[in-house]
Order: structure tokens, then sequence, then C-alpha cells
């Protein structure tokens, strides 16, 4: 007995917990809470956009601390029953130490050990590719297999499914349902075409609801329990039924979880301290509540929806070094970026923030967002591969050569973000006979890397 | 108290987010026989600039924002009926139904652009996340809304948009709303394919898309419209 809340316990408290209204938890609640926790750790205004890679773990400890305070103080608030799911700190260090240092995703030979890492750890970041852009039925199998074959791609996750044999899924509906079956066969079947059977998967990103969960995750011929059930929840520190079903139902199933919800800069933790903070303690959370294997730590500035700017590249720094740092957790991170493929931009937005992620002790990251994620079938996998080269290659680096890295890439892109070139789609970027990237942009990819090379990060130059 | 004091005051109540203050204020001013488009004018107006500027410069932030809309409103509740037909035919002024469609639970889009929406004076209905097609529907006739603003960050939410549309061009009641939509993956193109009459691609872009549907409804447009208002399009190959 480890004294970790059990989930039927955590459904309990979504019933019982402290009332809170929505309004109050977001406008008064959480950015009074950080501000005060911000206060008292002399936190405020620790951010400089000058210096966008945080290089002092003191700094970092602190926010540790204070993220711990303030997953204490706050716990989440279920927005269906208006309750605030809270731990007590027996149950926060229990659910900590509890939780796995190491995990296998997949099966045999091609699986992926995730472990522990602390920043600069020479056992590399891993590389989940791509987010959950969505992509085009009849282009999905080819993208799905493409991704796979990446060899340096260590877990498959790959775009969502918009339609079902043509017709449009409508999440919560049981077409939904049907889709997630499908896509987890078409997700199995890739994997099994470029040669990986047991190579570990993220699903199902086309669930937004549960009942895609259900469908995909689990079933006979579907996502494996070996794969990590993808579980996505509201920000700012919130769970919801829909959040809660499919913890269940991973838990039902035996399964593994990778749950995460981002901190909002700009948003109701306010600057990017605040947020910091509030990432932070929602991850440390997740443990407690959710019951999770592999953990949070998102990031996200309003303003753009995006992380690679540089408020957003410091507050991944910091909340990374936090955690690997004081917990044994599984950190996975996520770099968004917002331009699109076939721009030398996209890979430089690549190259910082993964960079930043793998030289801070994440332990997983999934992407690129190629395009924000705006638009169907703007990605393509030579992206995926660049993700997957920079999170091995930049894992074992110094943060302040990192930080080098940052400030030499940064200005290239920056101006850009809020209205940034999102590109053209897989169709364009990729011949369709070959399936190979055009000579333009595998150019850019090249040119991208040689940069990289030369600003230090020990890419392979073919 | 002097005409300036109380606009001061007003000014700093809707900075400030305190509801009870702004409405006082403008209590205040109307007792003091302030003309009620001077108030906006010289209290609330001022007061949004400053925040919404405040809010770009990351220098404010979302509950800010939100809480100086609800102050405002406070405000403008008083003061709109006060308003005369002539000023009021001058005066951008109406009311948005707005949600986060069904299946999706984002709501921090959302949120930024109904507090924008409010900082023009613009009367928001939220009716929150995962909000169903009828829900929107039903809403904006009771409540005699000009605009349904539909926002989604999730791709599979999408054909829900259509749904409003059809539904209230089923029902017989497309004429009697505008519906505009805005999120992550939504695109000037979707809302012409679905029959929408605007899109902006943030909350400063819906801001103008709705001052100018209202401005035309004002002006004798009825929905829906032949060609959508679009403002802020993504740049792509």
């Amino acid at each position: 007995m480890h004294n970790k809340p059990d989930i039927l316990e955590i459904l309990g408290r979504t019933q019982t917990g402290e009332y809170c209204t929505q309004k109050e938890w977001d406008t008064k609640r959480i950015p009074l809470t950080i501000r005060s926790i911000l206060k008292e750790h002399d936190l405020a205004g620790a951010c400089n956009p000058d210096e966008p890679v945080n290089t002092d773990f003191d700094l970092a400890d602190r926010f540790y601390a204070a993220g711990y305070q303030a997953a204490l103080e706050l716990g989440y608030l279920c927005t269906d029953t208006e309750r605030i799911v809270g731990v007590s700190q027996e149950e926060l260090d229990n659910a900590l130490k509890y939780a796995p240092a190491e995990i296998w995703v997949g099966e045999g030979k091609d699986a992926t050990l995730l472990r522990a890492r602390t920043p600069s750890d020479p056992y590399p970041m891993k590389a989940a590719t791509s987010l959950g852009i969505t992509v085009s039925e009849d282009v999905m199998p080819d993208m799905l297999y493409l991704i796979a074959r990446e060899p340096e791609v260590d877990i498959l996750e790959a775009g969502s499914m918009i339609t079902v044999r043509g017709r449009e899924v409508l999440s919560g509906t049981p077409i939904e349902t049907l889709m997630g079956y499908e896509h987890g066969v078409m997700h199995r079947e890739a994997r099994r075409r470029a040669g990986r059977e047991g190579m570990g998967a993220i699903g199902s990103i086309s669930a937004v609801t549960e009942y895609g969960q259900f469908g995909a995750y689990g079933t006979p011929g579907g996502f494996r329990t070996s794969d990590l059930a993808l579980i996505l929840f509201p920000s700012e520190m919130k769970v919801d039924y829909r959040t809660l079903h499919k913890v269940v139902h991973t838990l039902n199933m035996g399964g593994i979880m990778k749950c995460d919800s981002p901190g909002m800069i700009g948003g109701m933790p306010g600057p990017a301290e605040g947020a910091t903070v509030s990432s932070i303690a929602c991850a440390l959370l997740s443990y407690a509540i959710l019951q999770n294997h592999v953990g949070g730590g998102e990031i996200y500035d309003v303003r753009y929806l995006s992380n690679v700017n540089r408020e957003g590249l410091w507050a991944l720094s910091v909340i990374y070094q936090a955690l690997s740092r004081n917990t044994h957790t599984l950190c996975h991170g996520i770099a968004n970026q917002v331009s699109g493929p076939g721009t030398e931009n996209l890979l430089r937005e690549i190259a910082t923030g993964v960079s930043v992620l793998a030289a801070s002790g994440s332990s997983l990251t999934t992407g690129p967002r190629s395009a924000g994620g705006k638009l169907t079938d703007f990605i393509t996998p030579l992206e995926c591969r660049f993700v997957a080269e920079v999170s091995h290659a930049a894992s074992a680096m110094s943060i302040e050569n990192v930080k080098g890295v940052v400030q030499a890439l940064l200005p290239k892109y920056e101006d850009s973000i809020k209205e940034p070139d999102l590109g053209i789609p897989f169709q364009k970027a990729y011949n369709m006979d070959t399936l190979e990237p055009t000579p333009e942009w595998e150019a850019m990819y090249r040119k991208v890397k040689a940069e990289c090379i030369e600003l230090g990060i020990p890419l392979d130059s073919h | 108290m002097s005409m300036e004091e109380i606009l001061d005051g007003l000014k700093s109540a809707v900075i400030e987010g305190i509801d009870e203050d702004a409405a006082e204020f403008a209590s205040q001013a109307i007792e003091a026989a302030v003309p009620p488009m001077e108030i906006i004018k010289g209290g609330i107006d001022p007061a949004m600039d400053v925040v919404g500027k405040a809010f770009e410069d990351g220098d404010a932030f979302l509950p800010e924002l939100i809480l100086a809309g609800d102050a405002a409103r406070a405000a403008l509740d008083l003061i709109i009926p006060m308003i005369s037909e002539d000023d009021l035919e001058g005066a951008v002024h109406g009311t948005v139904v707005i949600g986060t469609i069904f299946g999706d639970a984002h709501d921090i889009g959302k949120n930024i652009v109904s507090a924008i929406l409010a900082a023009h004076g613009i009367k928001i209905i939220d009716l929150g996340i995962n909000v169903p097609p009828r829900q929107y529907i039903d809403t904006a006739l009771a409540e005699g809304a000009e605009i349904i603003a539909i926002s989604s960050l999730i791709t599979t939410s999408l054909p829900y948009h259509r749904e409003v549309i059809n539904t209230l061009r089923d029902r017989g009641d497309r004429e009697k709303v505008f519906v505009i939509v805005g999120g992550g993956p939504v695109t000037a193109e979707w809302t012409a394919e679905i029959g929408a009459d605007g899109y902006g691609r943030d909350a400063q872009d819906a801001a103008k898309v709705v001052t100018q549907l209202l401005e035309g409804l004002a002006a004798g447009q009825k929905p829906p419209l032949v060609e959508p208002i679009t403002a802020g399009a993504l740049k792509h190959g």
C-alpha cells in the first residue's frame, strides 16, 4: 500500500471536493495563488528575455519548490462538477516516489526504453513523432509508414484522422468510436509495413473524446497496452470526466499512459514565471490524481500558441531542469513550432525547442507541430526525422552550449512567429511517386542541419 | 466629484476589473447627466485600450482581460439603455452568443475573444465549452443575439460548425443570425465552404469582423452573407 489515492478515491473527490466555479478558478484561484507563490519564493521577474535558456540550476530548483507548493495548494478543478480534486503532501510524495523511473514502450526488439534523465544526460531523450496534425485519409497510411520507417524515430504518434472512409468524423459520436478502432488498426499496419512491428506508439491522437480512445486503445488489432495511451487534459490545472474516462479505460486495459496539459504564458497563471510554476504543479499532480506513467510540463505562449519564442524557451528550460533534477519521473516535453514544411524556419524552430528539451533533462519529446498544427497535410516525415536527430544528438550537450545554439538561431525566425510562413503540404514537399522529399525541401534540411552542426549540435552530417 | 474624476474612476475600475466599482461610477456619471456616449468614450474605451495593449505587450494576462471585460460590461449594462436612438444608430452594439463547439474542451481562445468583444461594448453570452449546435441556436434566438461565434481548436469538431448553419437553415432561422467561426484549424476557405458569415484569425480580427457585421446589419444587411467577411488570412504556399 503506497498511500497514493486510488482512482476510485479520486473519482469520489470529483463529487466531494471543495466547490469552486470555473470562473473563480480561472480569474481568482489560479492567478492569486500563483502570484502569491512567486512572491514567496522571490521568483517574479526571473525570466529575462535576453537570456532565453536558463543555465542556473539553483533557479530551476527554486521553481520546483514553488511548483510543488502550488500542486498542494491548488489541486485540479473538475470542470464537470466544479469541485477541486486536491491531494495531501503524503499522497503527492508517495505518488512521486512510486512513479516509474523507466518504462518500455512497444514490444520486443523494436521497443523503446524511456528512462528518467537529468540535464545533459548521455542517455538520449527519445522522440515520438509527429504531433496530431490532421492528415487526409488517402495519405494517412503512407504518412504513418514513412514516419515509422525513419530509423531515428523511436515512437510513432503521427497525424490524426478527420474522415472514416470518406465520412467526416464527428467527435463524441459513434463515428469517433469507429474511427478510433480504424486508426489503431492502420497505425499497427504501418509499423508492420515499416519492418518495426514492435515499435512503440502513442495513441490515439485522433480520439478527441473518450469514445475514440475506447475504440482505439487495447482493442484487438488496435493500439497495444505496451503503447502509451494519450490523455490530454484541459488547462489551467483542470480535469474532466472525459479525461478520467480515458484514465480508467487505460487502467482497465492494464496499459501505460502519458497524461499532459499545458501551462499558458499570458493565460490564467500570468507571465512566463507563473506559467512555469503552474506547469510544474500540473505535471506533479498528474502522478497522484491521474495515476500517470509519463508526465507533462508542457507550456504555450497564448499570444502565439507556441513556445519557441524567448519566454517559451526559457520556460521549457526551467521546467525540465526542475522536474528532472528533483524527481525521477519520466517527463515529456513538446516544442511547438509555428512555421510549416518547406521552410527553413520550421527546422530552426525544431532545433531550438528540441535541443532545449533534450539538454534540460526531458525523457521524451513529441513533435513536430509543423505549421502550428493548423492545416491538414502540412506535415512531412523529413521534419520528423530532424526532431529525432536533434533529440538524440543534443541530449548530452551542456546547457550553456544549447543556449549558444538558441541565441544564434532564434534571431533568424523570431520576427516571423506572429505571422509565420505555414509552408506547403506533404503533397508538394514530397514526390508522390517516390515518396521522397523534393530536392528543394531536402536542400533546406541539409542547409539547416549544417548550420546546427556548425553551432555545435553533434548531428550526423549524412 | 467632477465629470473628469468620475470618468477617471470608471476607467480605473475597468482597468482593475472591479465590476461593482465600474457600475457605481457609471451610475454616478449618468446621475451627473454626462452623455452616455461620452461616458463610453471617456471612461470605458480608454480603459480597454490600456488593458488590450498591456495584454498584447505581455504586461497583462488573461484574468485581467476577462475581469476588465466583465467590469466594462457591468458599466455598459447601465449606460446603453440611456443612449438615445440617434446615438444608438451611430454606435456599434449587439449581442454575441459564443462558445467552444461540441467535442472540444479548449477555452483559452474563446475567452480571449469574449474579453476583446466585451471591450468593444458587445454583450457576450458565453456558453462555455463542448456546446451542442442546437444550444447556440436556441440561445441566440431566445436572447435576440445578432451573432453566433463558434470557437474550435480540434479538427474533428469542425463538422459541427456546418451543423449549426444547416440546422439554422433547415429551421428557417438562417436569416435571423450571423455565424462566425475561428480557432486553430479554422481557415477562411473553411468559412466559405460551410457558408458561415465571418472568420477572424485572432481575437482582434474577430472583433473587426463582428464590428463589420453589426455595422452592416445596422445598414440593412441581413444574414447569410454571400461572401464571408474574413480578417487575418494564414500565409502558406
